[in-house]
């Protein structure tokens, strides 16, 4: 299996995404109007909004859950609206990793089976699973926590292991959705500094959406959505 | 891609772990399955069983025989040089076998039991292939001797210590002594001869009027070639041995196997019936419990679409947790068919059985079950949108 995260150290290549007009509407509304962005390879992306934005449809395309829309979205060299749903799937186990703000742990899994769930779905050993889940629950710092279930962590436990989920597949991008939403801040604050390590040491790409300007703050760069637009000029920080 | 996916026997462990959770409402969803698939075993095996009766029961005469009998025992009874003519014209016909039946008390000694008496001619030898345990069959010589051959139950019935019926021993029929010439083996139920072998007392025909109400055969077997048109034989011999103070009735083996086969096959209808409503019933009920199952699981499905389970792997999950869950009442089927079965047989002049092939088909029926009703709610789990379900942080 090649490691994509042998890129950490090849500088940021622009356009791993390259969103081009993309529009979307639901009836008479418009979610998206026109949006164009690129995020390249490496960037720590922040995508925020306040809530009927438009963010959270935004972070569905780029999830490639939804490919439902007029424009073109190209990811990893790939024009997303062209896939089909299983070829979705494939691309999301394979490049993608997700980390929910309600974290969406299965609770009668193990936290390393919780781990190990995109691994089961790309149709990787048992053993080998467990070794690579174990090695990542290690490195979100849960390594004393691997047996245990999700109604038996913090909150902020759970959320390591579902970072450490999204992580386990090797992905190039990690999408996070408003993934402090359900801490407290301290919480909160610990987590966006795994996500920076996160970031900085395996060079994996995190685009992170969310309401709160303060945690976007913290990100290189946001990206602004109001009404489906994006906000001209983009805020370099 | 690196993907290969979700391996069969992956797929099948994380079915199995589900329907763990599940426990008691899966079990009752299952009933349905359950009885359907035990009423088919049953049925099946049941029919497996009469069958290999059936062929036992005519595996001592074989199928190639007429059976005559006096429709009411008394009076003349069958006019035994006739019959013998008769056969001797009979292109399709090899030899007759008549006999005189009645019942009668028996004694050894001590021991006095009811038993059937049956007069012989050594023919009957011939045509039912009776087996000896011991001493000698009765032969032409014999005729007017006060000779005998007992069967196998009865020998042991009249037999007491120091006693046994052996070959040189006397027993009494009526006020007449017999000297006892050999003992049959034990033989299993014959179809067509009216005479039940273990409980008799076989003696030559000739003299035997000495101990039975009437005169003449109230029975023969005849023997046809095996490339005899039975049914044709049938209506001629009725015609030519009935008399009006004497009716008989004439039976050959085939349509008497037509008869059981047509009895069976009601009874199957009956059963297939009660198993097909059954496994209806319980393809329902397993819809209905997968059905709530996937709605359960909404966001569980939700979240293995966003990490990358294709629609086809989410809808093999739920297909494979159905089959699991419907062979599982498959295999309780098979368990209580065989208790069926063999309460059954408590009732049915059968001997109890097991065919292992009909066990396969109470499972396979049941994964069918699983299968066909297993579809719509895996289905309905492949098309839930990963956005929908996992909405609502």
């Amino acid at each position: 299996m090649c490691n994509e995260w042998g890129r950490a150290n090849v500088p940021i290549q622009p356009s791993m995404i390259e969103i081009k007009d993309v529009s979307k509407r639901y009836g008479e509304i418009f979610a998206l109007s026109e949006i164009s962005a690129s995020i390249g390879s490496g960037e720590f992306v922040a995508i925020v909004g306040n809530s009927g934005s438009g963010k959270s449809t935004l972070m569905n395309v780029l999830g490639v859950m939804d490919g439902d829309f007029s424009g073109s979205v190209r990811m990893f060299d790939v024009e997303v609206s062209d896939l089909s749903a299983a070829a979705a799937a494939r691309l999301r186990n394979e490049r993608i990793g997700f980390v929910f703000q309600s974290f969406h742990l299965l609770p009668r899994l193990a936290a390393w089976e919780n781990v190990a769930l995109p691994l089961l779905h790309r149709g990787v050993r048992r053993e080998e699973r467990k070794v690579r889940a174990l090695a990542m629950l290690d490195r979100v710092g849960l390594a004393d926590r691997v047996d245990h279930r999700p109604e038996q962590l913090s909150g902020g436990q759970r959320q390591r292991v579902a970072i450490a989920r999204a992580l386990v597949g090797e992905p190039r991008l990690i999408l996070a959705d408003e993934p402090t939403g359900n801490l407290d801040s301290r919480t909160g604050a610990q987590i966006m500094a795994l996500f920076r390590a996160l970031n900085r040491e395996l060079g994996v790409t995190v685009v992170m959406v969310t309401h709160d300007r303060e945690i976007a703050a913290q990100c290189d760069r946001a990206i602004e959505i109001r009404d489906g637009r994006v906000q001209q000029p983009e805020v370099a920080r | 891609m690196i993907a290969k996916g979700f391996s069969l026997d992956e797929l099948a462990r994380e079915a199995f772990s589900n329907l763990r959770g599940q426990g008691r409402r899966s079990l009752l969803a299952l009933l349905g399955v359950v009885i359907g698939s035990a009423a088919i075993v049953a049925l099946m095996n049941i029919a497996y069983i009469a069958q290999a009766t059936t062929l036992k029961s005519f595996q001592q005469t074989g199928v190639d025989v007429l059976s005559i009998q006096l429709e009411a025992p008394g009076g003349r009874g069958i006019d035994i040089p006739g019959l013998k003519a008769l056969v001797a014209d009979d292109a399709d016909a090899l030899m007759a076998a008549p006999y005189a039946a009645t019942t009668s008390m028996v004694a050894a000694g001590s021991r006095i039991q009811s038993a059937t008496v049956a007069g012989i001619t050594p023919m009957m030898e011939q045509v039912a292939h009776l087996p000896l345990e011991q001493g000698r069959r009765l032969e032409a010589i014999d005729a007017c001797s006060r000779v005998a051959v007992v069967g196998n139950k009865l020998a042991s019935g009249l037999s007491s210590p120091g006693a046994a019926i052996v070959p040189g021993q006397v027993i009494h029929i009526g006020a007449y002594g017999y000297t006892v010439v050999g003992v049959l083996k034990a033989v299993a139920y014959q179809s067509l001869s009216p005479i039940p072998y273990d409980d008799a007392v076989l003696i030559p025909l000739e003299c035997a009027r000495q101990v039975m109400p009437g005169d003449g055969a109230t029975g023969a077997l005849v023997r046809l070639r095996t490339t005899a048109d039975s049914a044709a034989a049938v209506d001629r011999y009725t015609a030519a041995l009935s008399t009006p103070q004497a009716p008989v009735r004439v039976q050959d083996a085939r349509s008497m196997i037509e008869t059981m086969k047509k009895q069976m096959s009601l009874l199957g209808g009956v059963l297939i019936a009660i198993g097909s409503i059954s496994l209806l019933v319980g393809g329902v009920g397993v819809m209905n419990v997968m059905l709530m199952t996937v709605m359960e699981r909404r966001r569980e499905i939700g979240l293995r679409a966003a990490i990358g389970a294709t629609p086809n792997e989410i809808r093999m999950m739920f297909l494979i947790e159905a089959i699991l869950l419907t062979v599982a009442g498959g295999l309780l089927g098979d368990v209580l068919g065989v208790l069926l079965t063999w309460v059954a047989t408590l009732f049915l002049p059968f001997d109890f059985g097991v065919n292992w092939m009909v066990l396969f088909l109470g499972a396979g029926v049941a994964a069918g079950v699983g299968l066909i009703f297993g579809l719509y709610p895996a289905i309905s789990a492949s098309r839930i949108s990963p956005i929908e379900a996992l909405r609502g942080d």
